[in-house]
């Protein structure tokens, strides 16, 4: 197939960019919940974005039971790039969207997760358990920044994980267990690692993300730019886990590649203009 | 999914195809000619002159143009000459990213000209258009007029944009994943090379001013070709000023008579051939955009970044080429003048009826006396010829690096004549440019450059 950029790897970014498009409203009724002036949409909008999205995965699978909640109750292994593409399309309602469009998104998160519980290994498990979402929320805040810091432009830390704070409000966490600067976030994570361990879903997972499969050798040398770079920017405890080494890797070649991406992405019809709406807003901010 | 990535790549390769088809080329592919004309329409490159999204800082042209973008989009530029290669859907993504690029906003550019000339434009020119008039491709146009009171026609390049294109240029290793997969049947090493080389020779806009200005002063005189001269006491390395030239676009002549079509063709035309045979040069850049036309034939030539000087070793077995072919039918003889280019393979098992077969239809417009109508047809089929991978000839034929700008000919020129229609007796006007014929006029045009020449030669001599 001469067409694309390798099979699973054009369909993941023709359906993300849909995602995207759809998200950025062209008349937005409100700023929703972060606004133009936001470290949430820079960082949403960082070079890096896609490094911390794979790491920000690593590491959400390595909690058994949020693995579990996924590989029990979706279609992932006959569709993954579904499955990544609606998460990324929720990500960026959430993220650009107003709020009645993110409450929206929030809501039908909200309802799947009622449906997503069941047992592990003998212990219960659900999707709304408050440890679990802010598990899922912490690793992926903490990994956009990061992938500014590694790859990108590095963002203020603390504002980044108070404004992401509502992102975890709006999937149900009580306000008062969600972490507001970067020190308690931090912690948060640390207190988790005891209980993260390698499940075999997980394995598949990185698996897949790392060397998915389908990719034409050509793909698959430019990947690999990208899958070092997710591998160096995971904290020590996750690649000990996943029994990987971090690799050699120069910035410039990360960056470069990253570069090459945002290029396909750009070349998308309908990501330009979704891209000067947002340009247009955080100029007016 | 399946449906519309079927869909997807039925349209790539309605693209492919209509970069092949002579006509609908330009149509077809627009947008990636960012080298456009002084005097590109704004509605021409609306995205590039979108001044609300303006390029404010050095941080922003980061941001749109490093990380590989600026190298791609100059890729895309030179996409005309490696298309048989591209993938549709690398094509597509270049011709995108062309699209992308805001203008500088007033004081990024006014910042370029303190760097470059010592002084704010508004303190170097009389009058400062400080809204660009046109893109080009890695920097802008605005108008001005001199303190001397002459209209000027000032290109600022980006800030930092030669530095990080540089920088993305040397990393080799990513270079080759890219272009592996954006033209994976291409000799990667070779594609690398030349882009390399054309790249950075573009980034130097010192280099840009004195190839035009040797056009310039070459035709200087002339009845109908005009190319603007450089003002080089208001050019540097990222900014190049020259006169300010008028004339209506491509788009308006085709709706113009049959005669004054003809006219501009032949001046088109006589400007190409000329400039290679005797100036050993070539303006690698033929596209409806670089061009501007006056009444009678007149055409003033635009933007010479992409210049190719041959040497006289590289010239000598093109000319032979086509004297023992068209002039002294000799075959045996064009065989060894193509092996002698490095063409050809030396001891080809092909006979040489084969070699003629395959080559001629180059030829095909100057191959006998009488009047030619030039065709988006032929042009397709001449481009078609050029990419024939399947013919007896393949795989012992090359195209030697130093000639593969020659493409743009078959692509750009004869396309664009087809485009115009245009009809005249190419072999009489090509005899009066051939070094080893130098024929009479053959036309009026050719009687008006009589009086020019012999000033040329004069000047020449002195």
């Amino acid at each position: 197939m001469s067409s694309s950029y390798g099979a699973d790897a054009a369909d993941l970014v023709e359906r993300s960019a849909a995602a995207f498009i759809a998200a950025v409203p062209e008349q937005p009724a409100d700023d929703g919940y972060f606004g133009p002036g936001s470290v949430t949409w820079r960082v949403a909008g960082d070079l890096s974005a896609p490094v911390a999205g794979l790491r920000a995965l690593l590491m959400q699978a390595l909690h058994p039971l949020a693995m579990a909640g996924v590989d029990q109750h979706s279609d992932w292994r006959q569709d993954p790039v579904g499955r990544l593409a609606a998460t990324s399309a929720y990500l960026a309602t959430v993220t650009f969207g107003d709020r009645a469009a993110a409450d929206r998104a929030a809501a039908r998160v909200r309802r799947v997760h009622e449906h997503v519980r069941g047992t592990f290994d003998g212990e219960p498990y659900s999707a709304s358990d408050p440890t679990l979402l802010l598990w899922v929320h912490s690793t992926f805040v903490d990994s956009g920044l990061a992938g500014c810091e590694l790859f990108g432009t590095p963002a203020d830390a603390d504002a980044y994980v108070r404004e992401m704070a509502i992102s975890a409000a709006l999937l149900g966490v009580d306000e008062p267990l969600i972490p507001s600067d970067a020190d308690s976030l931090s912690s948060f994570i640390t207190t988790l690692v005891p209980r993260l361990a390698l499940t075999p879903a997980a394995q598949e997972t990185a698996a897949y993300l790392l060397d998915p499969p389908g990719m034409d050798d050509e793909i698959a040398d430019l990947w690999e730019e990208i899958r070092n770079a997710v591998l160096i920017s995971l904290p020590p405890w996750a690649l000990d886990l996943y029994g990987l080494a971090a690799p050699d890797v120069r910035r410039d070649e990360v960056r470069g590649a990253l570069g090459l991406l945002d290029a396909v992405f750009l070349g998308e019809p309908g990501v330009l203009e979704a891209r000067q709406r947002i340009t247009l807003r955080m100029r007016a901010a | 999914m399946t449906g519309r990535r079927r869909l997807r790549f039925a349209r790539g390769l309605a693209a492919a195809r209509l970069a092949l088809r002579g006509g609908a080329r330009y149509a077809g592919n627009a947008p990636r000619y960012l080298a456009a004309g002084l005097f590109a329409a704004a509605g021409e490159h609306r995205q590039q002159l979108r001044e609300d999204l303006a390029l404010r800082t050095a941080e922003d042209v980061a941001a749109t143009l490093g990380t590989m973008k600026g190298v791609l989009m100059k890729l895309g530029q030179m996409a005309s000459y490696i298309d048989d290669g591209l993938t549709p859907a690398a094509r597509r993504t270049l011709s995108r990213l062309q699209d992308s690029v805001p203008p500088m906003s007033p004081s990024l550019a006014s910042s370029v000209i303190r760097q470059e000339l010592g002084d704010a434009p508004e303190e170097i020119f009389a009058t400062w258009d400080p809204s660009p008039i046109a893109a080009a491709s890695i920097g802008q146009v605005h108008r001005a007029i001199t303190r001397d009171g002459r209209a000027v026609a000032v290109k600022v390049q980006y800030p930092g944009i030669a530095e990080m294109i540089a920088a993305d240029l040397g990393n080799v290793a990513l270079m080759r994943k890219m272009l592996r997969i954006m033209a994976p049947s291409q000799d990667v090493d070779g594609l690398l090379a030349e882009l390399r080389e054309r790249i950075t020779e573009e980034l130097d806009y010192r280099l840009e001013a004195r190839n035009q200005q040797l056009f310039a002063d070459y035709y200087r005189g002339h009845p109908t070709i005009h190319v603007p001269s450089i003002v080089p006491e208001y050019s540097g390395q990222r900014v190049v000023t020259s006169e300010l030239a008028d004339g209506a676009r491509f788009s308006a002549l085709t709706g113009r008579s049959a005669a004054e079509r003809d006219l501009a063709a032949e001046t088109i035309y006589r400007f190409v051939f000329r400039s290679l045979y005797e100036m050993h040069a070539f303006n690698g850049d033929p596209h409806p955009g670089n061009y501007l036309f006056g009444d009678g034939g007149r055409v003033t030539f635009l933007d010479f970044g992409l210049v190719k000087h041959f040497t006289d070793a590289e010239i000598a077995p093109l000319v032979s080429m086509v004297k023992y072919l068209c002039v002294e039918q000799d075959p045996a003889a064009f065989r060894e003048a193509m092996v002698e280019a490095g063409f050809l393979l030396a001891d080809a098992p092909v006979s040489t009826e084969t070699v003629i077969d395959h080559m001629a239809v180059f030829y095909d417009t100057v191959r006998t006396p009488g009047r030619r109508t030039m065709t988006g047809s032929y042009a397709s089929s001449v481009s078609r010829k050029f990419f024939d991978f399947h013919s007896p000839l393949a795989p012992y034929a090359r195209i030697p690096r130093s000639y593969v700008i020659l493409q743009r000919i078959n692509l750009g020129l004869f396309a664009l004549l087809g485009d115009l229609s245009a009809t005249a007796d190419w072999r009489r006007i090509a005899e009066e440019i051939w070094p080893f014929v130098q024929g009479p006029p053959s036309t009026p045009l050719g009687e008006a450059e009589v009086a020019w020449r012999s000033d040329a030669t004069a000047d020449r001599r002195a």
